[in-house]
């Protein structure tokens, strides 16, 4: 693979003619110095140019000549510089943005939410954080997994459960990032909330599809969330005060200017929820980003980076639990030449998980974590030609689970499940070509993989049937024990090994419409094993290994682009077929938790979506937003397989639990006059596959229901309304402060959306009857943003 | 004890999430199948020569009216050692009765069901139980310190795996309150476990008062029938719930041999028992 890199350059470096010039450098906000992430840097009137990366770095080459340079970015005014390229040059330029308003409330859509007919990345999905800030949300607060489930073929299970889903996948099938590291859980309050605080961050995009080779390990999206880096200009205090918490970000110049550095705390007050007022529980989250970046000189810049994020449940001191994130990434940018970019990466995470239950003096902890060193390097060889390539190596600790008696006369036993280790390492190479005006080709290769190594035993089966079907009963079991393995540290259990190529083409028909499609083939080792609605923080990470093979999707889509009414209406059609092997599911009747032997509880299965999705946006003028509607499919399929049997639901394909036939989103924001500005949302979505009683018999003096096929029924459809309002009060031309205040109303007409409906026998009167829980009604709240 | 964990866990969530309320929801509705509930539970220091199987047909959920006993069928149960046969008479009402069976503790026994002329049959072994070594009332255990709660202590043997169901059922309630235990966490130690009612406007469940008395059951089970009422006793308690197990057709022991396609809801389970009564002061 290394030689291949090393090919490439070596041939690349030959392609570039004698004549060419390069201009490259970072574009930066001018108020803040903000590097800007997404910018277009061309010159007028050719089809040359390039977009800044994660680092705010460009680099262009064209021939000698004249040429008029123009810097353009959503929200910012187009920056025009004449250039005479007659040698290679360095230009840092810096730009500004249109509105002076708080919180860069930009009434125009930026560059990369339109569309860049011309690149061939498909099915990804740019939000600025001043673009979700606009979003209703409930109870104010601002949520950025939430905002980006108002796009096409993104949902998630509803309202109070954690992550997203893409495409009909799995939430653990997105590989989520802040600043490179790998996010676990993106939930607070077990999915109330999200991790991310909006006012630490500077830019977000998800990848549903064409995911470009330097991301690899989760088969349905990217979803890669960017800090900001701190104010390199002033000192700048931002700050809200909400309905469930209240921030505090500072950010400010530091090392003589050579760097800057933000703090981003969040914290949400206890007794959340009318329900606990009464009692002495508190339900509690809070979190903390930092970020530092030191210019070292012109061609060397470091960034430090963490996240921390916790939520604690304390019921009565009866039982306590708690959970979070951490994360720290340490980054060097070092710029070889004009035309060479690196960052290298070492980067930290961790997820835990512990409770601790009083009355019966247990203490439960799990967690994962790993280390991550990332080397990438893009190298922009020409005007038609420039290429990305890299390598990654994480580490992996999987700890499932420990149990521990916290006194003495605890019933409770130590007892700690086999620790897991394993290495997932991958080398890339991705070519953006310019094959002609119109035809622009991205091509890639990703070689992934993946070493589970020793370090534990694990047992040995019957037949090697760690599930097998009891042909007597019907019913699938744990496999019978004949003893263990023992592996040793320094051997590996299982290795995998997968070339997952990428392809994407784009063929621009006329200046404002193009079609484009994609390929890709992306490998996933890690496997998050629920048989809950909701992901539940006990459910946990298991890597692949000699039980259960590497999650392996293919994904095709294609895609029609148009431009309507100049640049302000844009129109995206896009069609998706998705099929991924080996997907596990658990068998009925599967434990999960404390469970040492995972591979005793899941069959080997495979599942396949496809769908439509069209998005129809506006992003300039008083009036921006979007509609969204996505028609799909997601379905399921387990065999028996080795374990013998007809399979779950007999071998037949079943509704995945992320299928949506029907998805519409709209959300708009209007801005009234420089006082008033105004937002709504509405949302309509088929309901959730679930699984109802078709019958009930008597049973130890009650009535059980008896269940039919898994997921062979749905929940009401989902649908509400919001609203939000801001207003900006007169301010005084030189005062620093400014203020903003935000009111909402969550589902205005408070339509109970059901998050789960069960079957019961009401108590007094032994009738069967159905619940449904609803989680937020009609929710009003007030918010008050501060800039100082 | 893992249960302990998912409890807090569902418990979480229905703390957070706001507002419940009854919905009309339509079903579908499948054949009826015969129901076998036959329990044969031998209570410590009796003979347990008195046994009742019940047998009767699923009905469609919602429905209130139908009558689902289910009679004229002949149940027997073999002794898998000696081959004596236990023949339980039809009583006319659903249930089928005997008087001179004989438990023996880890002995396998067959059940036989004839119901519309196919054949249902079942094994399972009587499991030993423990004694109860103690019981009391406390406000400080359970979930909620302010009420009335009801500790049963009882210690788990050492050298084997135990698998435990309890039944808890305050007189003048309509139904008891199941515990799937096992000794996972807890093997060889004393176990406490904890009966505790609060006041619930939505379910009109009151926590208990002096007065009040609460039948306590301790059964010894097998892994088997572990599997079984775990996951029956989860999805009576939580089914929907977001952070419960999603609901699987529940399969039981008792197969149909004439037409495979069609089992027997319900369970044959032997279990040694241990009864008891508290009196809340």
């Amino acid at each position: 693979m290394k030689q291949l890199l090393f090919l490439l350059i070596l041939s690349t470096s030959w392609l570039s003619a004698q004549d060419n010039f390069t201009i490259s450098g970072t574009i930066k906000d001018v108020d803040n110095g903000e590097t800007v992430i997404g910018a277009s840097v061309y010159f007028k009137d050719t089809t040359i140019g390039a977009v800044t990366n994660e680092y705010g770095f460009y680099s262009v080459t064209a021939p000698n000549a004249d040429y008029t340079l123009v810097i353009s970015y959503l929200g910012y005014a187009d920056l025009v510089q004449e250039i005479v390229l007659d040698r290679d040059q360095k230009l840092d330029i810096e730009i500004h943005e249109v509105s002076t308003q708080l919180d860069e409330v930009v009434v125009t859509a930026e560059e990369g939410e339109r569309m860049s007919l011309k690149k061939p990345q498909m099915s990804a999905s740019k939000l600025k954080v001043s673009t979700i800030k606009q979003i209703p949300v409930v109870l104010g607060e601002v949520d950025l997994i939430k905002s980006i489930q108002l796009l096409p073929g993104v949902t998630n299970n509803g309202e109070a459960s954690s992550g997203f889903n893409v495409r009909g996948g799995a939430s653990d099938q997105n590989l989520v990032l802040l600043d490179e590291a790998i996010i676990y859980n993106t939930s607070h309050l077990l999915g109330f909330f999200s991790v991310f605080n909006a006012d630490a961050i500077k830019d977000v995009k998800l990848y549903k599809g064409g995911i470009p080779a330097r991301f690899g390990g989760r088969v349905s999206s990217v979803l890669d969330v960017r800090q900001k880096d701190g104010n390199s200009k002033n000192f700048d205090l931002t700050g809200g005060i909400g309905a469930i918490s209240s921030r505090l970000a500072m950010e400010g110049p530091m090392f003589h200017d050579k760097g800057s550095f933000l703090v981003a705390g969040r914290g949400s007050y206890a007794h959340l929820f009318l329900k606990l007022a009464d009692v002495k529980n508190s339900v509690y989250f809070y979190d903390l980003n930092l970020k530092t970046n030191y210019q070292v000189n012109e061609n060397n810049k470091l960034f430090l980076s963490g996240y921390f994020g916790r939520d604690v449940f304390d019921f009565s001191g009866k039982f306590n639990s708690n959970y979070g994130n951490l994360s720290g990434n340490l980054r060097w940018n070092h710029i070889f030449n004009d035309k060479l970019f690196s960052n290298l990466s070492l980067i930290y995470s961790k997820y835990d998980y512990q409770m601790i239950l009083d009355f019966v003096e247990l203490d439960w902890v799990s967690d994962i974590q790993n280390y991550n060193v990332k080397y990438d390097l893009s190298y922009y060889v020409n005007d038609r030609l420039s290429i990305d390539f890299g390598i990654s190596d994480i580490n992996y600790d999987f700890n499932p689970g420990e149990v521990k008696p916290i006194s003495e006369s605890s019933a409770v036993n130590y007892l700690k499940l086999d620790q897991k280790r394993a290495y997932e390492e991958g080398a890339y190479v991705a070519v953006e070509h310019k094959v002609s005006d119109k035809l622009t080709a991205s091509y890639g290769l990703r070689y992934s993989t993946f070493v589970r190594s020793g370090g534990q035993s694990l047992n040995v089966y019957e037949n090697d049937q760690p599930v097998r079907y009891n042909e007597t009963l019907g019913i699938y079991e744990r496999g019978t024990v004949l003893g263990e393995t023992q592996y040793d540290k320094k051997d590996a259990i299982k290795t995998y090994a997968t070339y997952e190529p990428r392809l994407a083409l784009s063929y621009q028909i006329d200046e404002n419409s193009s079609v484009k499609a994609s390929y890709n083939r992306v490998a996933q080792y890690l496997h998050l094993i629920s048989n809950t609605a909701s992901v539940s923080p006990l459910d946990v990470w298991a890597p692949s290994g000699k039980f259960i093979k590497p999650q392996l999707a293919n994904q095709y889509a294609v895609g029609y682009y148009r431009n309507l009414g100049g640049d302000a209406i844009s129109l995206e059609a896009e069609a998706y077929y998705k099929t991924v092997d080996n997907r596990v599911d658990y068998i009925d009747g599967s434990d999960l938790i404390g469970q040492n032997n995972i591979e005793t509880e899941i069959l080997n299965g495979e599942s396949r979506a496809y769908g439509l999705e069209l998005l129809v946006r506006k992003s300039e003028g008083d009036f921006t937003g979007w509609l969204a509607y996505t028609l799909s499919k997601s379905e399921q399929r387990t065999l028996g397989g080795s374990a013998g049997g007809p399979g779950i639901n007999n071998g037949n394909w079943y509704n995945s639990a992320y299928d949506r036939t029907h998805d519409v989103s709209f959300t708009g924001s209007y801005r009234l006059n420089d006082k008033w500005s105004f937002g709504t949302n509405l949302v309509f979505q088929t309901g959730r596959p679930v699984t109802y009683p078709d019958g009930q018999y008597e049973y130890e003096g009650q009535s059980i229901a008896s269940f039919s096929d898994r997921n062979a029924n749905r929940l009401p459809s989902y649908h509400r309304l919001d609203i939000s309002a801001t207003y900006q009060p007169n301010r005084k031309p030189n005062s620093r402060w400014k203020g903003e205040w935000v009111f909402g109303i969550y589902n205005v007409y408070n339509r109970k959306n059901a998050a789960s409906i069960s079957f019961g026998q009401n108590s007094d009167t032994g009738i069967n009857e159905a619940t449904r829980t609803a989680v937020f009604g009609i929710v009003p709240s007030v918010t008050y943003n501060f800039k100082f | 004890m893992k249960t302990y964990l998912k409890t807090t866990l569902i418990l979480l969530s229905i703390i957070l999430t706001s507002c419940e309320d009854v919905v009309d929801i339509a079903v579908k509705n499948e054949a009826p199948r015969l129901v076998i509930e036959a329990s044969l539970d031998w209570e410590k220091g009796t003979q347990g020569n008195e046994q009742t199987i019940k047998l009767s047909t699923s009905t469609p959920y919602f429905d209130t009216t139908v009558n689902s006993k289910v009679t004229g069928a002949s149940v027997r149960v073999t002794n898998d050692n000696d081959l004596t046969q236990y023949v339980f008479v039809d009583q006319n009402d659903g249930t089928y009765t005997i008087s001179d069976f004989i438990p023996v503790l880890n002995q396998s026994y067959t059940l036989e069901v004839v119901y519309n002329n196919e054949v249902y049959v079942a094994h399972e072994t009587l499991m030993p139980v423990t004694d109860i070594t103690e019981i009391y009332q406390s406000v400080e255990g359970g979930f909620d310190d302010e009420v009335v709660d009801i500790n049963v202590l009882f210690s788990d043997p050492e050298n084997e795996e135990n698998y435990y169901m309890m039944k808890f059922q305050e007189q003048g309630d309509l139904f008891p309150e199941l515990y799937d235990l096992d000794d996972e966490f807890t093997n060889g130690n004393e176990m406490t476990v904890f009966y505790e009612k609060t006041d619930n406007e939505n379910t009109n469940e009151e926590e208990l008062e002096p007065g009040d008395i609460v039948d306590i059951q301790l059964l010894g089970i097998s892994e088997q029938y572990y599997n079984y009422i775990r996951l029956l006793i989860e999805q009576v308690e939580f089914a929907g719930d977001i952070f419960s197990s999603t609901p699987v057709a529940l399969k039981g022991n008792c197969i149909n041999s004439t037409n495979p396609n069609n089992p027997a809801y319900g369970y044959f389970r032997l279990a040694q028992v241990v009864k008891a009564s508290y009196t809340v002061e």
